[in-house]
């Protein structure tokens, strides 16, 4: 698996099942960026309450969340939300479409649930993109702080939409790591297939222009700045959908491969250490390990 | 106050053995080490000119400057003889050690490591002396090997 | 002949003088013998990491092909000292030679001779004692530390390589998505 995939695997799984088989249940789950679910049947079995929640939620309501998430889901979202949570929604099995590719696009749908919410600044600057085009200004700047000190920020421009994510590389490893794999993200495009991919820059410590006036940046080593700059045709109405769930996951995607190449140093040190061990082993002589007994019997035990 | 617990007591021991009494010092004068050290360079400068790669060897090997107070007269030699290595052709490197004294075989293998352990100084190359490294060790052995590291009087 | 063994045969030849010399200096020093130690009666240490007697520790003996490659070995009666550093080209080998080497040194017990600190200036340090000398057969343990520093860059330049073969397909299957 290369790519990561924007839906949340356990709402779509319960879903599904309790869809063939109703039971009453109560699970909490998380999913990337500190996002927080619980999904719970409070009333009765065919009723499953859905709640989200989201760390920058105020920021996301603020770029038109709830606008995006009426529309996917209407009726079924909550007006209040669950205590501890952001958002709810309530899941009326027994309303749920018989036929089974209805079905599944109705559970994907509300999978999506958290791919939805963090569409909201992405689709408002796609439309701002729009409006500005006749009168050429600068958007503004949107930012959304998804994790403790990570944020990211979207800005539409006449010709363009910038979508900045600042990154903390925890460790070093991570940072050099990183910056390997950001590199052959601005080499890529010079690959004839992927020619149309929006541009990728780079940058460590230093921000980027168009964020460089935000308060609060912080300019460590161990912080990177990458930007995508997207034209109109990556978010023409037939492909914007599938721009925003690629680009939400680009921080996810960067740290989970940064783990795996980790993980795969780490299995051939493990190789490579073991066969050092062989090899010195080697060099030990043998020893005579035959049991030693005492005339009565007794078995010697060296200490 | 906790000084006195970290006097090193053991300096004050009568039998206590200095670094230099182990091996008799050079009897000769440092600047008379480096006027010497600087006459053999430009004996070795007229030999090379000739060609005679086992007889400049020989004439910077013999009685080199070792111990302390010497380093000036040690760097003249060790530039004279990375003067020589440079410039032998790998053929003619088994002929000439075998030319030499299992003496000066010995010092010469001390340079070797001399000059190994100064990486970057003057016009070391690892490759040349690595070379030499393993043609003198074919031709005089491990032993070789073992004086150096056991002869105090370090060059 | 592909073209990694053709690189590997042309890399073992440029490094054969080193590990020649490397394995010469290490069987010489390797003329070990049980030394109780004269400062502190009843004790029995290596010599080499007290450093306590003058007359029983040897000349140290440098081994280099260049100032980032080089291995230090330090004998004394009971004991040598053997310092590797590994050839760090960049800020990723750098990286993968110091997790390498922890990696190692994390796991010393089972590698008895290996040091749990590598002396200061090197990245990975040996102690063969005399104890080892007589329990291990030597010219093995001279063989072990050769391989070791053989497949060291060897695995260390392989690691690299799929470190940044890794990143290019990443990458690539990230930015083609977008055209879908």
């Amino acid at each position: 698996m290369i790519l990561l995939e924007p839906h949340n695997v356990i709402i779509q799984n319960t879903l599904s099942e309790k869809l063939v088989k109703p039971s009453s249940l109560d699970v909490a789950f998380v999913d990337y960026d500190g996002v927080r679910f619980r999904l719970s049947t409070p009333e009765k079995k065919t009723q499953l309450l859905l709640s989200m929640s989201i760390r920058c939620w105020d920021e996301l309501v603020k770029y038109g969340a709830l606008d995006i998430l009426g529309r996917e889901y209407g009726a079924m979202l909550l007006p209040q939300a669950e205590p501890e949570y952001n958002v709810s929604m309530l899941i009326d099995l027994e309303q749920a479409p018989q036929e089974p590719d209805a079905r599944e696009a109705f559970v994907t749908s509300i999978s999506l649930f958290k791919r939805h919410a963090y569409a909201a600044p992405f689709e408002r600057a796609f439309q701002t993109q729009k409006e500005l085009e006749a009168s050429g200004a600068q958007g503004e700047l949107m930012q959304v702080h998804y994790r403790d000190e990570e944020a990211i920020y979207v800005q539409a421009a006449p010709d363009r939409v910038t979508v900045i994510f600042s990154t903390i590389f925890q460790e070093e490893t991570d940072g050099i790591f990183g910056k390997v794999f950001l590199q052959e993200f601005v080499d890529a495009r010079r690959q004839p297939s992927v020619q149309n991919a929006p541009q990728v820059l780079y940058s460590t410590r230093e921000p980027p222009l168009e964020i460089r006036h935000v308060p609060g940046l912080r300019n460590s080593e161990d912080t990177g700045y990458v930007t995508f700059v997207l034209f109109p045709r990556h978010f023409a109405p037939g492909v914007a959908s599938s721009t925003i769930s690629h680009i939400q996951l680009f921080r996810d995607y960067l740290h989970y491969h940064i783990k795996c190449s980790k993980a795969y140093m780490h299995s051939r040190m493990r190789h490579r250490v073991t066969e050092f061990q062989k090899v010195l082993n080697r060099a030990k002589t043998e020893v005579a390990t035959g049991e030693r007994r005492t005339v009565t019997g007794r078995t010697m035990v060296s200490r | 106050m906790d000084a006195f617990r970290k006097i090193d007591i053991d300096q004050y021991d009568e039998d206590r053995l200095d670094a230099s009494e182990l091996y008799e010092a050079d009897p000769r004068d440092p600047a008379a080490v480096l006027d010497e050290a600087k006459q053999r360079q430009a004996a070795v400068r007229s030999t090379l000119a000739r060609s005679d790669i086992p007889g400049a060897l020989a004439i910077v090997l013999e009685n080199a400057p070792y111990g302390p107070n010497v380093d000036d007269a040690k760097d003249v030699t060790l530039q004279t003889l990375l003067s020589i290595l440079n410039s032998t052709k790998s053929t003619e490197i088994t002929p000439a050690i075998k030319a030499l004294t299992p003496d000066a075989q010995d010092t010469l293998m001390k340079y070797l490591y001399k000059g190994m352990a100064l990486p970057g100084w003057g016009d070391i190359s690892g490759s040349v002396l690595l070379g030499w490294h393993e043609k003198l060790t074919e031709v005089a052995g491990v032993g070789c090997i073992v004086r150096t590291m056991t002869d105090r009087r370090i060059v | 002949m592909s073209a990694s063994s053709v690189s590997r045969a042309a890399m073992s030849n440029v490094l054969r003088p080193y590990l020649a010399a490397v394995r010469s200096t290490l069987t010489a020093a390797l003329t070990l013998e049980n030394f109780a130690s004269q400062v502190v009666e009843r004790h029995n240490k290596p010599e080499v990491e007290v450093q306590t007697s003058l007359e029983v520790l040897l000349n140290p003996l440098t081994i280099s092909r260049n100032e980032n490659e080089r291995v230090f070995i330090e004998p004394s009666v009971n004991s040598v000292r053997v310092s590797i550093k590994i050839k760090q080209a960049d800020e990723i080998e750098r990286i993968l030679a110091h997790k390498f080497t922890r990696f190692m040194t994390q796991r010393a017990e089972s590698f008895i001779v290996l040091r749990r600190k590598p002396v200061p200036g090197y990245d990975i340090s040996f102690l063969i004692t005399n104890t080892h000398a007589e329990t291990m057969l030597k010219h093995k343990i001279v063989d072990f530390i050769i391989q070791f520093m053989e497949e060291v860059d060897k695995e260390i330049s392989e690691m690299k390589l799929s470190l940044n073969a890794r990143a290019r397909i990443v990458a690539e299957s990230y930015l083609t998505a977008f055209n879908a």
